[in-house]
C-alpha cells in the first residue's frame, strides 16, 4: 500500500525524514481526491447484455431482449442508486474521519495555547502585583528621604546661624 | 551514605509505572549506599486503602518502613473535586484541598522525615503529585531530590505545583520533553537536574518461536503490551487497525497483552492474551514485527525501551510528545497522528523487513547508550557527586 514513493537512504535512517514523506504523500491523495470522486460520480456505463460468448447465452439474451427495457427499468436505477449511495457513504465517512483527525488536532493545540496563555496571564498578574509593591515601596522610600533631607537643610541653617553668632561672639 | 527512597507503593506485586521505577532504582542503588523506602501501607492507587499489615519489613534485601493512609480516597468525591478544580478559578487552598483529596494521606510519614532529617543523606521522592511529594519536600527541601514521573497532564499547571518544582535540591526527568515541560510550567531552570530515565533487565533467553508455538501463531503480528484503557489510547488503535486490515488486506494480526479496563472489538484478527510475566512478554516482543505504543500520555514509556532493547521497532502515537521525540532522537521507529499516517507507516513496515531491523538496531544503540542499568546508575551517582561537591564548597 503506497510505501513505493517512499525514498529510504538504509545508510543515514531519519525517521523524520520518512515521517515528511507520508505526511507528503497523504497530503497528494488528498488532494486528488476530489478528482477522483469526480470520476467515480461518472455516470454507470450501460449493461452489456450481449458480452460474453456461448451460442446458448446469446440464445438466451435474444429471447429476453423484448424485456430489456423493463428489466433496465426495473433493476438498473435501483443498482445506480445504491452504488452511487455506497459512494458518496464512503466519500462522507472518508471526509468525517479526515475532519474529526483535524477537529482532534486542533482541539489539543488550541487547549495547549490556552493553558499557556492562562499561564501567561497568571504570570503577568504576579508581576503587576509585585511591580505594584515595588513601586509602593519606592514611594515611601522617597519620602522617607525627602523628610530626611528637610529635616538636614534645616540643621544646616541652624548651624549656619550658630557659627554666625559664634563668630560675633569671638570678634567682640 | 544513606539515602532513603519516598514513594506512594511499594512491593513485588505493584506493577505501577513510578512504583516499578522506585523499587528498580533502590535495588540498583543499593550496591552503593545503604538504602530505605519510605512508603505508605496502601496497595490500591484507586482508593489508597490500607492493605499491608506490618510497620516494617524486607523487600529484595531493602528495609522498608510502612506508614498508614489515614483517609482513604473516595474515587467520586475525588472526580468532583479534580473536575470543580479545572473547570473553574480557583485559589492555592483550593488546590491543596485537591491534594488532600488525590492523597495517599499519610502525615505520619511526613512527621517521620520532619523527625529523621539528618539521618539520611537524601530523599528521592517518586510522582510529583502525590500528597507524600508536596508535603515531604517542603518538609526536607534541601535533601530532597524529586523524580516527577510527569505526564502531559492537566494538573501539572496547578499553582502548588510551580512553587513544588523549584523547591528541591535537585530533579532526575525521565527525558527531554519532561524537563521542557516542567521547565516550561514552573520555570525552575536553575534546580540542579539530569534527564536519567530508567534501564531494564533483558533476560539472557528469549525466544519469539516458543512464543508462537505456545499460541499456534502464524503470520506477523503487530504487539501491544500494557493496560487496555482508553488513556492509553487503545479505542484509537483498535478502530485504526480494523479500517486498515479491511483496507490493506494485510495478514498482520494484533495481539495485546496486559490488563483490560475497556472492551476489546471482536475480530479474527485482534486477540488478547491477557496478562504476560516478563518472561512471556519478551518471548511476544521477539516473536513480534513490531511494537505498537499508541499512548496520548506517557513521561517515558518502558515498554518502547523493552522493544528498543530487543532490536524491536516501534510505531508510536505521535500525539504524545514524549513517544515521539523518542523515536526521533533514536530513530528506531515511526510515529503517526491520524489515520491515514497510521495506515502508511504500518504498511511501510510490514512490508520492509529491512526498514524493520534499521529501525530496530537503532533502537537497540539508543537503548544501550541511554538506558542500561550501568548508565543509569553512573547517572545518578554523578548527580549525587555534584550536589555533595556543592554542599562541601
Amino acid at each position: 500500500m503506497g510505501q513505493d514513493k517512499i525514498e529510504i537512504d538504509y545508510d543515514r535512517i531519519d525517521v523524520a525524514r520518512i515521517m515528511d514523506q507520508i505526511k507528503e504523500k497523504i497530503a497528494a491523495e488528498a488532494r486528488s481526491e476530489p478528482q477522483a470522486s469526480g470520476a467515480e460520480a461518472a455516470p454507470i456505463p450501460e449493461l452489456d447484455f450481449m458480452a460474453g460468448q456461448g451460442r446458448m447465452r446469446r440464445v438466451l439474451l435474444k429471447l429476453m431482449s423484448p424485456f430489456r427495457p423493463l428489466v433496465k427499468l426495473l433493476i438498473l436505477p435501483v443498482d445506480e442508486e445504491h452504488r452511487r449511495t455506497v459512494l458518496i457513504l464512503d466519500r462522507t465517512n472518508r471526509r468525517l474521519d479526515r475532519l474529526i483527525s483535524e477537529v482532534e488536532r486542533d482541539r489539543r493545540v488550541t487547549i495547549e495555547r490556552l493553558d499557556r496563555l492562562r499561564e501567561y496571564t497568571k504570570l503577568l498578574h504576579h508581576l503587576c502585583h509585585n511591580l505594584v509593591i515595588e513601586m509602593s515601596k519606592l514611594k515611601i522610600e522617597e519620602e522617607t528621604l525627602k523628610t530626611k533631607t528637610r529635616v538636614m537643610e534645616k540643621d544646616f541653617e541652624f548651624l549656619g546661624k550658630r557659627e554666625k553668632a559664634l563668630e560675633k561672639e569671638a570678634l567682640k | 551514605m544513606k539515602i532513603a527512597f519516598v514513594v506512594q507503593r511499594y512491593g513485588l506485586e505493584i506493577n505501577g509505572g513510578a512504583e516499578l521505577h522506585c523499587r528498580w532504582v533502590a535495588e540498583h542503588m543499593k550496591k552503593v549506599a545503604e538504602v530505605e523506602v519510605l512508603t505508605t501501607k496502601a496497595a490500591d492507587y484507586i482508593t489508597w486503602k490500607n492493605h499491608y499489615t506490618r510497620d516494617e519489613e524486607t523487600v529484595n534485601g531493602i528495609r522498608v518502613r510502612r506508614f498508614p493512609v489515614t483517609r482513604a480516597r473516595n474515587p467520586e468525591r475525588f472526580g468532583r473535586v479534580q473536575d470543580r478544580l479545572l473547570r473553574h478559578e480557583h485559589n492555592e487552598a483550593d488546590e491543596l484541598r485537591w491534594l488532600d483529596e488525590e492523597g495517599p494521606r499519610t502525615p505520619s510519614l511526613i512527621q517521620y522525615l520532619k523527625d529523621n532529617e539528618s539521618a539520611y543523606d537524601y530523599f528521592f521522592f517518586f510522582s510529583y503529585r502525590y500528597y507524600h511529594s508536596y508535603w515531604g519536600i517542603k518538609t526536607v527541601p534541601r535533601r530532597s531530590i524529586l523524580v516527577p514521573t510527569a505526564e502531559r497532564d492537566p494538573v501539572i499547571g496547578l499553582r502548588i505545583f510551580q512553587d513544588l518544582f523549584r523547591t528541591p535540591r535537585a530533579i532526575i526527568y525521565n527525558s527531554v520533553e519532561e524537563r521542557k515541560m516542567i521547565n516550561e510550567v514552573s520555570g525552575n531552570e536553575q534546580v540542579p537536574g539530569d534527564v536519567v530515565g530508567v534501564g531494564t533487565e533483558v533476560p539472557g533467553r528469549y525466544s519469539g518461536e516458543a512464543f508462537r508455538r505456545k499460541y499456534n501463531m502464524v503470520g506477523p503480528y503487530v504487539l501491544y503490551l500494557g493496560r487496555i484503557d482508553e488513556n492509553k489510547g487503545c479505542h484509537k488503535l483498535f478502530d485504526y487497525f480494523i479500517r486498515f486490515k479491511r483496507e490493506s488486506g494485510s495478514e498482520a494480526k494484533l495481539i495485546l497483552a496486559g490488563s483490560t479496563v475497556i472492551q476489546i472489538p471482536s475480530h479474527p484478527d485482534i486477540q488478547y492474551l491477557g496478562f504476560m510475566d516478563d518472561e512471556e512478554k519478551f518471548d511476544a516482543l521477539d516473536g513480534a514485527e513490531l511494537l505498537v505504543m499508541p499512548s496520548f500520555y506517557e513521561s517515558l514509556s518502558m515498554v518502547t525501551l523493552e522493544a528498543w532493547a530487543l532490536g524491536k521497532p516501534v510505531l508510536a502515537n505521535a500525539l504524545c510528545d514524549v513517544l515521539k521525540g523518542q523515536c526521533q532522537r533514536s530513530n528506531g521507529g515511526l510515529f503517526y497522528e491520524t489515520y491515514p499516517e497510521f495506515r502508511e507507516a504500518l504498511s511501510l513496515l510490514l512490508s520492509s523487513p529491512r526498514l524493520r531491523r534499521t529501525l530496530g538496531e537503532n533502537g537497540r544503540r539508543y537503548f544501550e547508550a541511554n538506558y542500561t542499568w550501568d548508565v543509569i546508575e553512573n547517572k545518578y551517582l554523578a548527580l549525587l557527586g555534584r550536589l555533595e561537591k556543592e554542599k562541601s564548597a
